[in-house]
């Protein structure tokens, strides 16, 4: 049990912070500039994909030892957007203003890459507890640096904090503006590209030089 | 046993087993996925159309701002200040819809018209944009905008759901000096660095939504045009206050 404790962790810590799926991956860019505009809308775009990362990660590697190998990419696929779809209808069911702003991208999650890349590299080798956890575990790295550019382009692009005004009055008055790259594309690249590097350059990654 | 795993690998690649294995997923997801959408189908038509009346409503200025009103109390606002109506092409009001009739939605207390409700259809950048115009008494100026559903990108064209875009419609005029109709169009940029004789007809624009600024400008223009002569009607009873009921009857 404290083997499998600790092999979990291991797992967990991996896809979170060593082998971070935007960070180190730099997989699903798409997403992460797209919704990261308000962190209201990244929030729930994370905990979506997170559930569908493992959850598409247990289903699938339940599946592995069934699954002819020459239709594999679509029979994850199937997995992966039906997990989608229904999401989405659970999302504008029960959160009907987020699920209007976010819009066409809740069905974007098929279509990123993490979770497809962690069905392929993953879910199809590994048994399907180690999967579900392997899942959420990427899902949450996903999450973290999601979160941690919509931060910056909410307080940034509009002054605000999870919809709140923080920036207090006196600091417009003296000239500040809020600065309107943040809110477009280009604003996000910056700030991927920043905490991208930023996170390579902390221990406990991978350094590329040491191989 | 390498030979067991051979046979088994080629099993599982063959052509059989690959279409009813096929199958099975398609068919094992396709009832996931039909039933998920069966049983939460009621829950997404009555959050629709919430979210139409609310939208109604705050076109109308008539929601509390910055509070979340429940489901009841929304209904309750909408059938005591909300009639749904209809206008024949020469802009009288009628009860019933006839073949070529407009639908609109006339704000009143108990027994007064305090203005009235266009709901506005264009085409957006991505799709289409379904909102709501709302008009003082007067006719030609704008009490609120709202909108209810659009596939604009967020964050760019997606702002005109924010409400500081909505505020920007409310004051505005559809008339120019010349009595003109000239509806309200959406800006590039601010409206205050347009000519003074325009800015009653500009709002402020949404930066890198140019498109989107565009299309709304052109759906605007249109369906008011298309509901001028409602408009005249109450243009021509200007400072007289319009009794509900006699507003029907005619």
């Amino acid at each position: 049990m404290q083997k499998d404790l600790s092999h979990y962790k291991e797992i967990l810590v991996k896809g979170i912070w060593r082998e971070n799926p935007v960070a180190y991956q730099v997989l699903g860019i798409c997403s992460a500039l797209a919704v990261t505009v308000k962190m209201s809308t990244a929030l729930v775009m994370s905990i979506a994909l997170t559930l569908v990362a493992g959850f598409s990660g247990l289903i699938i590697s339940s599946l592995r030892h069934l699954i002819p190998s020459n239709i594999r990419i679509i029979v994850e696929l199937t997995v992966i957007a039906s997990l989608v779809i229904v999401t989405d209808q659970i999302l504008q069911a029960y959160l009907y203003d987020i699920s209007k702003q976010l819009s066409i991208f809740v069905g974007l999650i098929i279509t990123n890459c993490i979770i497809l890349g962690r069905a392929e590299a993953f879910a199809l080798a590994n048994n399907p507890a180690d999967s579900f956890v392997d899942g959420i575990a990427n899902g949450l790295g996903y999450s973290m640096i999601l979160m941690a550019v919509a931060f910056f382009r909410e307080l940034l692009g509009s002054g605000q904090f999870f919809g709140i005004s923080v920036i207090p009055q006196f600091v417009y008055d003296m000239g500040f503006q809020d600065m309107g790259i943040m809110v477009l594309a280009p604003g996000a690249f910056f700030i991927i590209g920043l905490l991208v590097w930023l996170k390579n350059s902390l221990p406990g990654g991978i350094s590329h030089e040491k191989k | 046993m390498s030979d067991k795993k051979q046979s088994n690998r080629s099993f599982k690649n063959s052509r059989v087993y690959v279409v009813f294995f096929a199958l099975a997923v398609a068919l094992v997801f396709s009832v996931l996925i039909t039933s998920a959408a069966t049983m939460l189908k009621p829950l997404h038509q009555q959050n629709r159309i919430l979210d139409k009346k609310t939208n109604l409503l705050k076109a109308a200025n008539l929601l509390p701002e910055n509070k979340k009103l429940t489901p009841e109390k929304i209904q309750t606002i909408f059938d005591t200040r909300i009639r749904e109506v209809y206008a024949d092409p020469r802009g009288q009001i009628l009860q019933q819809a006839t073949g070529d009739s407009l639908q609109l939605y006339l704000i009143h207390t108990k027994q007064q018209v305090q203005g009235y409700i266009i709901p506005i259809t264009t085409r957006g950048l991505w799709g289409k944009i379904h909102g709501y115009l709302a008009f003082e008494s007067d006719g030609e100026t704008v009490a609120g905008f709202s909108v209810y559903s659009h596939s604009e990108t967020p964050g760019l064209g997606g702002e005109i759901e924010s409400q500081w875009f909505q505020d920007n419609f409310k004051g505005k005029k559809i008339l120019n000096a010349h009595n003109q109709l000239v509806s309200v169009n959406i800006a590039k940029g601010k409206s205050e660095n347009l000519p003074e004789n325009l800015q009653d007809h500009y709002v402020d624009g949404i930066s890198g939504a140019t498109l989107t600024g565009r299309y709304l400008s052109e759906g605007l223009e249109e369906t008011l045009t298309q509901y001028e002569p409602v408009s005249i009607i109450f243009r021509q009873k200007k400072g007289s206050p319009t009794q509900l009921e006699s507003l029907l009857d005619e």
